[in-house]
């Protein structure tokens, strides 16, 4: 098998969906956001972007965290260390498959 | 994997999606043009050549800046798009690099004024730069090529006005004969015009922002 191959299956399951890959980079650029940032920039419904949230913490790839703003409850979301390398480590899998 | 590079950039192009950070530089640079009308006009024993004096105003300025962007950010921008954190390393970062570009620079103006260099072509050159750097920040949003359109012609046209008009701006400081008069006129109003550009552009962002988000309902996620 040669390298570029291997590096494609080397590749992440979990990141590699469009959806949680869009999730996963966006997260990534920042210390945390929330869902309503998220939806906003991905352009998915609640639903979905959801769906795809619970499986990235499932994974341990994501932190969520339940809070308010002011009286208004806010989803604070950051990507964990896990996940910090696992997306570098998928940048760079993709990088050498590509 | 370039789609990949732009996704990541999409945070920091976030910032400015309200026209917040805009507004921000836009109030900076006009400040710093009063600031220095202050100096150019006034007599030398006035406050405005005082370094204390200089210290409050920025401080003030700089207050005004980040408490007024605070604010609209948590009443407008976080209840319609939502709300980001940025890396600290980054902004730690970033901090210090304008701070080391800032004090090289002023290092360069003060070698360059004692030593009587001719400094206006490095000023027009620093505008179009300036004017680069703008919009390759911001060059995701088409209509914002119309104000780097606009700095670049006004900093040619400011280039090219006469001589005289340029040095009655300047005034009778002792800068201006360091500097002379008419580089630090034609600095003076391009750095106006920079400003008053910054300011249309921003308050443009700020009125599409507006027009294009509703405020999410309450119940949220």
């Amino acid at each position: 098998m040669n390298e570029q191959i291997r590096a494609f299956s080397e590749l992440d399951r979990v990141i590699h969906e469009p959806g949680r890959l869009m999730i996963a980079a966006l997260l990534y650029a920042v210390e945390k956001a929330d869902f309503l940032y998220l939806q906003h920039e991905t352009e998915m419904n609640k639903g979905t972007l959801s769906s795809h949230i619970t499986r990235l913490e499932e994974a341990g790839y994501v932190e969520v965290e339940k809070t308010y703003r002011g009286k208004v409850p806010q989803t604070l979301l950051r990507l964990t260390k896990t996940g910090r390398k696992t997306f570098e480590r998928y940048r760079s899998n993709l990088k050498k498959a590509l | 994997m370039e789609d990949l590079s732009k996704l990541l950039s999409r945070p920091q192009l976030y910032y400015n999606i309200d026209g917040v950070g805009e507004l921000g530089i836009g109030l900076m640079v006009l400040s710093y043009s009063l600031l220095g009308w202050m100096m150019l006009h006034s007599p030398e024993t006035a406050v405005w050549h005082k370094m204390y004096a200089l210290f409050i105003f920025i401080g003030v300025i700089s207050c005004i800046i980040h408490i007024g962007s605070k604010a609209i950010k948590s009443r407008i921008t976080y209840r319609r798009t939502g709300y980001v954190e940025y890396l600290k390393r980054k902004h730690w970062a970033t901090m210090a690099l304008a701070s080391c570009v800032a004090a090289l620079t002023s290092a360069g103006l003060f070698i360059a004024a004692r030593q009587h260099f001719a400094l206006f072509t490095p000023a027009f050159l620093f505008f179009l730069l300036f004017a680069v750097l703008y919009i390759r920040i911001i060059r995701t949003y088409r209509w914002k090529w119309a104000v780097f359109a606009a700095m670049v012609v006004s900093t040619v046209l400011i280039a090219f006005l006469p001589a005289g008009l340029l040095e009655n701006l300047a005034g009778h400081s002792s800068l201006g004969s360091a500097l002379t008069a008419r580089t630090l006129g034609a600095s003076w109003l391009t750095w106006t015009a920079f400003g008053v550009l910054f300011l249309v552009s921003g308050a443009i962002s700020f009125w599409l922002y507006l027009r294009h988000t509703q405020p999410a309902p309450r119940e949220s996620e």
